[in-house]
């Protein structure tokens, strides 16, 4: 599994990203973790421009998108990506508080790859994130519809 | 006017009598021959015109265009009309000498000069004018003691004859189409009584209505009479024929005169009474044989009509008066319960006595969006819409007859509940309005003669009837009038109602507002609550879960508080997405499609398996019949009532979990049964409200929401659910939800 590519977290709330870098440090995966603060800046990396100009080349693996997100937010960010035919093979996961229903299926219309309502109990959302890594990060097949926590 | 045929002799020409309405009386050319008339310049007195008896009447030799100063025996005849000139109030009436011998001048401005009359005087009046003050301070003591029109038309009769020594003095009103009844009747027998007799409308023609408006007095003398003709015919200062509206000469209508031979009489005179600017009835003097009657007693005669017509005028102000204040109340207070009432028709329907009453009809109506109320004495529903559609648009706002079957012969049907109606608009686009009705009112009137026998329809010539004999008619198809004070009180009710109807509308446009802004506070509050209350409990359930993994080494008190730290924040969590579920319920749209419930039952079965660690539970689930309806939804229903049956069987040894399903008529039925602690029946209905538990938390956990979701979804669907339950043995849940026809859709769940 050589030359893992990163994994892409989008999360500006400061307790989330800290909970979701726990879960994800204790699936141990190998692929590095880029954290964006806001859409804005996720855009940024993913077209290596602004702060991110000067980051090597290549997509990542996948990115784990929370919905609520300062600046541009989680559904432009995700209508941004799949909207461009250059980057809309890259994976993305919605990771989200809200169990709206219009949330879901405005993400499921621009075409998301997975969506999870992050769960209040703290190990079903570490599974969660455990079955991503596996999925995404790590085998990194074409993405299959599985749908998450809905 | 132009037309020759107004040449002054009494040359009935077939013309003239084509048409009385078309006749010209104010102009007709000449005068009666008892008197004299001439017209004069205002400023020199120089002669315009005269009548061609002038010189035989008066002694005045004029020629056109000659002064009357230089005339001989117009010495004070001249001075008094110049004092008049100069004060010039009015019309001026005096006696004065002409040469040696006494006449009543009359003289009254027109555009087309001075008119002056003059009648000669019989007799020097042994009495001077004071005596007519006497009669009229008489009579108006008795008109102010009159209790009622009767009394006052009696005294006005006898007034009237005792002034003038008629054989004969009438009374009579007009009703709305131009009838006239006579009300008091003076007689001394000479000529036959009218008593009670009604005169048609036809008697009297338009044109002579209108100027008895105006001409409080006419006059005739000698029915026999010769018109006397005035030259020139035209005018010098127009050019037209001279305008004698307001002499007392004037010569009348050939037909008149026929008229009057017809009825026997020889001489006539009639008193206007002008009440509101209309014609509303005559006092009319006759005698058999010809007969003059002096200025001032004209005069006398004249002034008792004016008091007459004030009195009348201010009664039927103060009846009208009278009536509008009774309606007005009615009105007020039909009009405020119907702001209260739930709708228009039932307002109306529920104060029936006050709608009659705002007009005092027998029957009413109202039509609204096709739909008839009715009250009292009311044509059939059918009816009434097929009227509603033939008054339909109102023009005017209102709608009044007395006589439905005289504007529609198609309607007379109706006539005995509705020959009088009387209908406002609610609506300009549609039919929709307040009918009132008022039954047929069979009457019997005297006519003085026959009516329909007034024209000779043998000719073009309009011959007066020649019997005046009493002749009676029934009359059908009419109602009783509405009274002004009735109409107006209806046109007010509508006012009044449409600003019920508009406020309604306003206020229906408001709420449907409210509840939209309230529908989307509560959506974005919801919103926000499953982003934002959420995200903290999911904080401290994860930093809890962090500690503990982190403190390998804490003291068991220490590892208690943690894991109550985390089930709490868990409780809280999940009761967050339980009302959230519940919330959002009522807005998710059902997208129904045919469920297949066996599969559906085995794969909630199977995610309830971590639930069931460790237990033994027999589950008997038997052969379910196909659900029609919103698959998810459906889902939470058999999860909630399945999680439901394994969380009250965790006390027993041997669980049992049975799910039943039947298929009835027009609906399927499922029942989940368990052998689990049960409830007891006096708690059935609260079983199904949000929040009701009827454990104790630490028995059985849960937020007490589960059951109430069950019950939402079920009912949108348009099922019911029920319970039963005996505490300790078990418990059983039903729901039923209607079949529908299965077109297209597809089974999701598999």
């Amino acid at each position: 599994m050589a030359d893992l590519r990163p994994i892409l977290l989008v999360e500006d709330n400061p307790r989330d990203l800290e909970l979701t870098l726990a879960a994800l440090a204790k699936c141990q995966l190998a692929n590095d973790i880029v954290v964006a603060r806001d859409g804005a800046e996720a855009l940024d990396y993913l077209y290596r421009r602004g702060i991110h100009a000067d980051r090597p080349p290549g997509d990542p693996a996948v990115v784990l998108l929370d919905l609520k997100l300062p600046k541009v937010d989680g559904l432009e960010v995700l209508e941004q990506i799949k909207g461009d035919a250059s980057h809309r093979q890259i994976p993305v996961v919605m990771l989200t508080s809200s169990r709206e229903e219009r949330d879901l299926t405005r993400s499921y219309e621009l075409g998301v790859n997975a969506f999870v309502v992050k769960p209040v109990d703290f190990n079903a959302f570490f599974e969660a994130i455990q079955d991503l890594g596996m999925f995404w990060a790590i085998l990194n097949e074409p993405p299959p519809r599985v749908g998450y926590g809905i | 006017m132009t037309s020759p045929q107004t040449a002054p002799n009494n040359e009935v020409t077939p013309e003239l009598l084509a048409g009385c309405a078309a006749e010209p009386i104010r102009i007709p050319g000449a005068i009666q021959p008892h008197g004299a008339l001439f017209v004069l310049d205002p400023e020199t007195l120089a002669l315009r015109q005269a009548s061609t008896n002038l010189a035989a009447v008066t002694g005045l030799e004029m020629m056109p265009g000659q002064l009357l100063q230089d005339t001989p025996h117009a010495g004070a005849l001249c001075r008094c009309l110049r004092r008049w000139l100069g004060g010039r109030s009015g019309v001026l009436l005096r006696t004065e000498l002409i040469g040696i011998e006494l006449f009543d001048i009359l003289a009254h401005a027109t555009p087309q000069g001075v008119i002056v009359e003059c009648e000669p005087v019989d007799a020097v009046p042994s009495e001077g004018p004071e005596v007519f003050y006497t009669y009229i301070r008489r009579f108006l003591d008795q008109l102010a003691a009159a209790p009622d029109l009767a009394a006052m038309a009696r005294a006005t009769v006898d007034e009237v004859r005792a002034l003038t020594g008629f054989n004969r003095t009438l009374l009579y009103s007009f009703d709305r189409i131009g009838d006239g009844t006579v009300l008091a009747e003076d007689t001394d027998g000479v000529l036959p009584s009218y008593r009670g007799q009604r005169f048609p409308a036809a008697d009297i023609p338009k044109q002579a209505r209108e100027l008895y408006v105006n001409n409080r007095l006419r006059l005739i003398v000698d029915a026999g009479y010769v018109p006397c003709p005035i030259e020139p015919m035209a005018s010098p200062v127009d050019g037209r024929p001279l305008d004698l509206s307001y002499a007392a000469l004037r010569s009348v209508s050939p037909v008149h005169v026929e008229y009057m031979q017809n009825m026997g009489t020889g001489s006539s005179m009639s008193i206007s009474i002008v009440v509101e600017g209309e014609l509303w009835g005559l006092i009319s003097g006759h005698s058999r044989a010809p007969r003059r009657i002096n200025a001032q007693t004209r005069n006398a005669c004249g002034m008792i009509g004016q008091m007459l017509s004030l009195h009348i005028e201010a009664r039927q102000k103060s009846v009208h008066a009278a009536e509008r204040l009774e309606l007005t109340r009615i009105e007020t207070e039909l009009v405020a319960a119907l702001s209260d009432a739930t709708s228009l028709p039932e307002g109306l329907a529920a104060h029936r006595e006050d709608w009659l009453g705002v007009v005092r009809a027998d029957g009413a109506a109202i039509v609204m969006d096709g739909v008839v109320k009715q009250a009292g004495r009311t044509p059939a529903v059918s009816d009434t819409l097929i009227l509603a559609e033939r008054l339909h648009p109102m023009d005017d706002g209102i709608y009044a007859t007395d006589s439905l079957a005289g504007e529609w012969p198609d309607l007379a049907r109706l006539t005995g509940e509705a020959s009088g109606v009387l209908a406002i608009p609610l609506s300009q686009i549609r039919p929709d309005c307040i009918l009132w009705f008022r039954p047929e009112q069979v009457r019997t009137v005297e006519w003085a003669g026959d009516p329909a026998k007034a024209i000779d329809d043998g000719t073009t010539r309009l011959h007066p009837r020649h019997s005046f004999a009493a002749w009676s008619e029934q009359v059908r198809d009419h109602a009783r009038s509405w009274t002004r004070a009735e109409i107006e009180s209806a046109i007010s009710f509508r006012g009044a109602v449409q600003n019920v109807i508009l406020r309604r509308a306003e206020e229906k446009a408001e709420l449907s507002g409210r509840l939209e802004r309230a529908n989307k506070e509560l959506e974005a509050f919801s919103y926000s609550i499953s982003h934002d209350l959420r995200a903290p409990f999911r904080h401290i359930v994860g930093y809890a879960e962090l500690l503990g993994e982190r403190e390998t080494a804490l003291e068991t008190t220490s590892q208690h508080y943690l894991a109550s730290i985390k089930d709490s924040a868990l409780a809280a969590g999940r009761l967050v997405d339980d009302l959230l579920a519940f919330s959002q319920l009522g807005r998710h749209q059902l997208q129904s499609g045919t469920v297949d419930m066996n599969k559906l039952a085995a794969e909630v079965r199977r995610s309830l398996e971590p639930d069931m660690a460790g237990r033994s539970i027999a589950w008997e689930i038997g052969a379910l019949p196909t659900a029609w309806g919103d698959p998810s939804m459906i889902r939470q229903v058999l999860l909630n009532l399945l999680q439901n049956a394994v969380k009250y069987t965790a006390t027993r040894e041997q669980a049992r979990i049975s799910l039943d399903g039947t298929e009835l008529a027009d609906t399927v039925a499922y029942t989940v049964a368990d052998n689990g602690v049960g409830f007891e029946m006096a708690y059935v209905r609260k079983l199904f409200g949000v929040f009701q538990r009827l454990h104790r938390a630490e028995e059985f956990e849960g937020s007490g929401i589960g059951l109430a979701l069950v019950k939402r979804i079920v009912e949108r669907h348009g099922g019911t659910v029920s319970a039963k339950g005996t505490p300790g043995v078990g418990a059983e849940f039903s729901f039923t939800l209607p079949k529908r026809q299965v077109s297209h859709g597809v089974p999701i769940i598999g």
